[in-house]
């Protein structure tokens, strides 16, 4: 199905070819997972064979690529999506349409198919994809598990025989990976030949044929095998004095709908804890009551001391942290983001101190928004670090990371937990929360277990 | 300002009709001068939305912004009209009241810049009413599809649809970056705070804009979209919409010849 020999790729304005000397041969039918660092080429490896390079992105390339008998470089973008579906990481950025059957129809209107033969592929996706009870639904309505479905249903109307995916599972929930692996065993059943890149990888090695390792544009290994990372050693800070604690907190947003029910909790300084649960089951609400950005309609909190805590109150004293660290880097540098919060709390002092932490001393004069994805989520944690929060709230921290940064990450925070701060973040992954000291998990706004981790 | 799934007449018309009657509400616009013409305009556009049957929250928040606009407008117009002949009503600083007089030439409220402010205000509440009429009563997809029809392209018309879609999106991004300065400990009191998280709010939200465009327009490329498609949905114009565009017409030119006849 897929021939590469000798491939190079090079984009523009680099010296380094961002593939090195390629060469695989994909058979019909066939699952592998691509992995790999960030910046090791995986995208660019699925943006060759899905025609992506040269037809977006352009750069200088020498070998072939063969998909299905043609070069995806020598047919139009509209012939490759016939053979190729590709699903993006974003389940948001990839739904066109306000009605899920209409996001379904989007493809094969682009393939110009006549209106009948729409309507068959379109009612036939749906029911593969089990959204056809959804399929009058509004698709801003729909969980990021069954948006993702969607994106993958609309290409799965297209009729193409090899399906990639760029990370599909990102933003997923358990649930939500629990869905997609029932889809790919799905689609492999059918006979699709299946590419997938993806970081968070181990729930889907059963069912993958073959792994090929990336590395620095090459391919270091491919074949087959069970090696699964070792998590890095959970913290195991003694608890010493109270820095939360919460009795019978109940919230909602809506009357007589609790997202929060009866939440009694207490957190020790020094103590690392992820918050586990699906979609829905509260934890961002709990986090954003812990950084008095929500007030709860019932119960007693008290925060670093502090009774029935405001926002105002904890600026400074707690650090808290959005999922997507883009959308808290203001300044122009990387140092004078790091200055950003402590010269408003009158400490003009420090910055280096954090820039080591964050090792991104030789980076210091960069635009926050130009670094690595890894990168940005260290500056943004640090950034926070750097007011001296006695409390750090992390939403999701992980989320698009590769190893080396997820390591980085917990290294920075295992040396601030050391030190007496607390951390408290959220988490789908289950080897993120391992990391963790204690992991407290969520259903229906309920706590349901709260436990050391091994 | 998003699409209401409700069952209402202006649901019931053909996209195009609307298309086509807000191309007319856009020239009345334009083209009316007098007070009178521009109030029945108004008047007209109101009754428009109110067949919408919108909900109390929607009336509050179009209050309120048609409230802001006119305040706004007639008062800055009323200081700033610069037009002669103008008629003093209220006067602040008359040009020879000193250095800051002849500076600033005299500050005084005026009745025709009230007027004039009040004219534009309605110019400007029917354009909103009249786009949250259409925007509102029409599926996107619909929209897209009767704009293509009218020969608008259909590269243009697919942003038209998305910009609509990804709407919410951006302001909640905006929210959460505002939110994420008041915890980083950024002052945003007052005037100055104002401008001060205005200032850090735009370059996140744009780069992050741009990199959320990117990645939808790598979606759409992977999902062949070039601008011609084939569609499952169909238009129908039916004898309502005939009607509709009829009255709209005869409503026009008589607003059109009221203007041109009265003194």
């Amino acid at each position: 199905m897929i021939t590469i020999d000798s491939f190079s790729f090079t984009y523009p304005g680099m010296e380094v070819p961002a593939l090195q000397d390629i060469s695989l041969g994909i058979e019909s039918g066939e699952a592998v997972l691509v992995r790999g660092a960030s910046g090791s080429g995986k995208s660019t490896f699925l943006y060759c064979l899905n025609g992506l390079i040269p037809h977006v992105f352009a750069g200088s390339s020498v070998g072939v690529v063969r998909l299905n008998g043609f070069a995806p470089s020598e047919v139009p973008l509209r012939e490759i999506a016939k053979t190729v579906g590709t699903v993006f990481q974003n389940p948001e950025s990839q739904v066109f349409m306000m009605r899920v059957e209409d996001d379904v129809s989007f493809g094969c209107e682009n393939l110009l198919l006549p209106r009948e033969e729409i309507i068959r592929r379109r009612d036939e996706s749906l029911r593969f994809m089990g959204l056809w009870d959804l399929r009058r639904r509004e698709t801003f309505k729909l969980s990021g598990g069954q948006k993702q479905r969607l994106a993958i249903s609309s290409i799965y109307a297209m009729g193409p025989k090899v399906f990639m995916f760029d990370e599909p599972t990102t933003d997923l929930d358990g649930s939500g990976r629990q869905e997609f692996k029932n889809i790919i065993r799905n689609l492999k059943d059918k006979g699709k030949t299946i590419v997938l890149v993806e970081h968070q990888y181990e729930d889907y090695l059963p069912l993958m044929d073959r792994i090929i390792t990336l590395e620095g544009g090459r391919i270091v290994n491919n074949g087959m095998t069970t090696e699964v990372p070792t998590p890095a050693r959970a913290t195991t800070a003694p608890p010493t004095r109270r820095a939360i604690s919460l009795k019978g907190i109940r919230f909602d947003y809506e009357r007589g709908k609790n997202v929060l029910e009866n939440i009694d909790m207490e957190i020790q300084r020094g103590e690392i804890v992820a918050l586990r649960g699906d979609n829905g089951s509260g934890k961002t609400t709990l986090l954003k009551i812990l950084g008095g950005i929500l007030k709860p309609i019932e119960g007693q909190i008290t925060i670093l001391d502090i009774p029935a805590p405001t926002l105002e109150s904890l600026v400074g004293r707690v650090g808290f942290l959005f999922q997507n660290p883009d959308e808290q880097l203001f300044a122009q540098t990387v140092e004078e983001e790091i200055s950003f919060g402590f010269s408003r709390l009158g400490n003009n002092e420090g910055s280096d101190r954090y820039l080591d932490i964050a090792g991104l001393n030789t980076l210091r004069h960069r635009h926050p928004q130009t670094l690595s994805r890894g990168q940005r989520q260290i500056l943004a944690v640090v950034s926070v670090m750097a007011m001296e929060p006695g409390i750090l709230i992390l939403d999701e921290p992980t989320t698009g990371l590769d190893s080396g940064s997820w390591h980085k990450l917990f290294s920075v925070l295992y040396d601030y937990a050391d030190q007496g701060g607390t951390v408290i973040f959220s988490t789908h992954n289950e080897h993120a929360a391992a990391m963790s000291y204690r992991q407290i998990v969520l259903n229906e706004g309920r706590i349901i277990s709260d436990e050391i981790s091994r | 300002m998003k699409y209401l799934d409700k069952e209402t007449f202006l649901h019931r018309l053909d996209p195009r009709s609307k298309i086509v009657m807000g191309l007319m509400g856009a020239i009345l616009i334009v083209v009316l001068k007098t007070p009178i013409a521009l109030f029945l305009l108004f008047l007209t556009v109101l009754t428009i939305f109110a067949l919408l049957r919108p909900a109390r929250r929607t009336c509050r928040t179009i209050i309120v912004l048609m409230a802001t606009a006119f305040c706004f407008t007639m008062i800055s117009q009323g200081f700033f009209y610069a037009l002669e002949p103008r008629t003093a009503i209220m006067t602040f600083l008359t040009p020879e009241s000193g250095m800051m007089g002849s500076i600033t030439g005299g500050i005084a409220l005026y009745r025709e810049g009230i007027i004039y402010g009040a004219l534009q205000s309605l110019r400007l509440c029917s354009a909103m009413l009249l786009s949250a009429a259409i925007v509102m009563s029409t599926y996107p997809a619909d929209l897209l599809l009767g704009m293509g029809s009218l020969g608008v392209p259909e590269r243009i018309g697919f942003v038209v649809t998305v910009s609509i879609r990804f709407l919410p999106v951006l302001l909640d991004e905006a929210q959460r970056i505002l939110l994420a300065q008041k915890l980083r400990g950024l002052n945003t009191k007052g005037v100055r705070g104002g401008f001060r998280a205005f200032r850090y709010l735009l370059p996140p939200l744009i780069i992050d804009s741009l990199r959320n465009a990117r990645r939808t327009a790598l979606a759409a490329e992977v999902r062949a979209f070039t601008g011609k498609r084939t569609t499952v949905r169909e238009l129908r114009f039916a004898v309502r919409d005939w009607v509709t565009l009829g009255f709209s017409g005869a409503g026009m030119i008589m607003l059109i010849l009221y203007q041109a006849v009265s003194p």
